[in-house]
């Protein structure tokens, strides 16, 4: 990041509020959230895409809006038909002027839970229901069926984005009064809430897991053979049958009765002849899967080790977005073995 | 396929492609669906009855494929569309033409990894957009990165319509596996940078208990598999207690007399 975000804006003052006709349209805009949707901030410039009518009318002042845009790039990642509830809350506290690192936390927090909800209401929920029911009564050849599908789901949807958008607006300006006069702990609180998130995210939306094993030699399996042969056959089974000594003589227990080997057994049947069953033992390759045994030190390792690598990255060496994700491109691509080697992932 | 398809045919599918691209993550967000997609296919290439039975089959199975959490099931709107050519083409039972179809979906699926992995580093042009407050840049970009999605993926679906299934099958065999996997996984490695930034913007000395209090409570809630689809809200729930509980004290702190120096401390 080329250009350094400052802790609060220049002007304090708070802009007067939004109207009605620039919620709406945030909210309109914010079905072009995921336009450019990319692997590294995900939603970001989508977002601030959405918010910029109202961003551009509460910054009057070029420095505060730059920082402000700036700071609304960053990794976002929300349900997109939810989105609005965090633009309402975040635009409340633009107005108001509170401090960068408030507004960031807050929305890293509220981005957060909403992904599942909205997962569980509309593509759990509202699709399967819909498809389903529509989909039957297009397989009758009925051509109602696209038109009721896409009214059902665009009336729940858009019910969902301008409700959302005018209710958290409203409930976010009617709580900064409380925020404003404990300013400071809030942030730290909201800090506090958005790290937790942060560090659930790397775990929860972490994927990276290789897929190496290593040969290491090779075991004998027991596979358990039942047959039935007849009681002169029974003799020539005695090797896995029995226990046998160094010098192949069928070892004898404590009462001199010739000792079974391990999963062999012996029974006579009503006709005279017998069911034995007893173990066969075949040589099976042995791997080690590297990804079980970083498993069992912490699941998701990989994930939080790159995190804080780039991290460390960041603030030590001074690496930029486009050197963390040039890096990434390459390990990426040589991990893959261009098809000289076997792919690590 | 056959010489029986016109030019108004072959620009009609281009442009249907075109928005369904770019609906299947924007705008209605309803439209890409294989149910309304294979009806308006079906009505270009003058068979909507086929086309509704075809998208009626493809969502069906669909259904539960959804696009969850960021990951990319194979592409429904390449699938849906060329498997309603397929079956009004080639005359394919809708079974046949969605099993058929599944190699295109595949492809839809790469153009998307090919495409979020290309839009990583772009995001650097918006910061520079943003530090000098040009509000029009990013409304420019983000409406470029529409465009080359839906254009990227009309190019394929008229590629197939006019060269045919064993062209497209000829397409996919001819890219390596080597270079999707490597790209999957470095897009899959791209969100540590953007969490990386929050970290590096959000973290003071004090707070790093917190991330790795997230990540295991995290890695618990996720290994209980009738968990999995919450665990973003019950782990919100616990960063909420602990967020809470630290305003109560530090609120109260600052109430009470300053009698011990530095009320504010680790603020």
């Amino acid at each position: 990041m080329a250009f350094s975000i400052p802790d609060r804006y220049h002007d304090q003052a708070p802009a007067a509020p939004l109207d009605t006709a620039t919620l709406n349209q945030m909210a309109w805009r914010s079905v072009f959230l995921q336009a450019s949707f990319n692997y590294e901030r995900m939603q970001a410039a989508g977002w601030l895409y959405s918010i910029l009518p109202g961003l551009e009318k509460i910054h009057r002042n070029k420095d505060d809006l730059a920082a402000s845009m700036a700071h609304n790039l960053e990794f976002f990642n929300t349900h997109p038909f939810l989105v609005t509830f965090v633009m309402g809350i975040v635009l409340s506290l633009e107005q108001n002027k509170a401090d960068i690192a408030t507004i960031r936390a807050v929305r890293v927090a509220a981005m957060g839970p909403l992904g599942g909800i909205g997962d569980a209401l509309f593509w759990f929920t509202l699709v399967p229901i819909t498809a389903g029911i529509t989909s039957n009564m297009a397989l009758t050849g009925n051509i109602a069926a696209p038109f009721l599908f896409l009214i059902i789901f665009n009336a729940a949807q858009f019910a969902v984005r301008y409700f959302l958008m005018h209710w958290s607006y409203r409930f976010g300006t009617d709580a900064i009064g409380i925020l404003t006069a404990n300013a400071k702990q809030f942030t730290r609180a909201a800090s506090i809430l958005g790290v937790f998130v942060v560090g659930a995210l790397t775990s929860l939306y972490g994927g990276t897991a290789l897929s190496i094993e290593i040969p290491n030699g090779t075991t004998f399996a027991a596979t358990p053979i039942t047959t039935v042969v007849r009681a002169d056959e029974l003799d020539r089974y005695r090797e896995q049958l029995y226990k046998l000594d160094e010098n192949g003589r069928v070892v004898l227990n404590a009462d001199g009765q010739p000792e079974l080997a391990e999963g062999a057994s012996i029974r006579q049947l009503a006709n005279g002849d017998y069911q034995i069953t007893y173990n066969e033992y075949d040589e099976v390759p042995v791997t080690i899967n590297i990804q079980e045994i970083l498993n069992g030190i912490v699941p998701k390792l990989i994930p939080l080790v790159l995190t804080l690598f780039l991290y460390f990255m960041f603030v030590r060496r001074n690496w930029t977005p486009l050197t963390a994700i040039g890096f990434l491109l390459i390990l990426g691509l040589l991990g893959s073995g261009f098809g000289l080697w076997r792919s690590i992932w | 396929m056959n010489g029986d398809i016109s030019a108004v045919q072959i620009i009609l599918v281009f442009i249907v492609t075109f928005i369904a691209a770019i609906d299947q993550f924007n705008f209605l967000e309803s439209l890409y669906q294989p149910i309304v997609m294979g009806a308006v296919v079906g009505a270009i290439l003058g068979d909507v009855t086929t086309g509704l039975v075809v998208g009626g089959t493809y969502q069906l199975m669909t259904i539960g494929n959804m696009p969850v959490g960021g990951a990319q099931p194979p592409n429904a709107v390449i699938g849906g569309i060329m498997a309603t050519i397929l079956a009004v083409t080639l005359g394919l039972t809708p079974t046949a033409a969605v099993a058929t179809a599944i190699p295109f979906s595949l492809l839809g699926q790469y153009a998307v990894t090919l495409l979020f992995t290309v839009m990583s580093p772009v995001m650097a042009y918006a910061d520079a957009a943003a530090a000098e407050a040009n509000p029009g840049k990013i409304v420019r970009l983000n409406y470029l990165a529409m465009g080359a999605l839906g254009l990227f993926f009309a190019i394929i679906v008229t590629l197939f319509f006019v060269g045919g299934a064993a062209f497209g099958q000829r397409v996919v065999d001819a890219i390596p596996d080597w270079l999707m996997t490597g790209l999957s996984a470095a897009g899959g490695m791209m969100r540590y940078v953007g969490f990386a930034i929050l970290l590096k913007v959000m973290v003071s000395r004090d707070m790093w208990g917190f991330y790795f209090m997230g990540f295991a409570l995290a890695n618990i809630v996720a290994g209980i598999p009738s968990l999995s689809n919450s665990a973003l809200l019950l782990l919100a729930f616990v960063g909420f207690a602990f967020a809470f509980w630290d305003f109560q004290n530090q609120t109260a702190f600052r109430a009470a007399p300053a009698s011990v120096g530095g009320d504010e401390d680790g603020i």
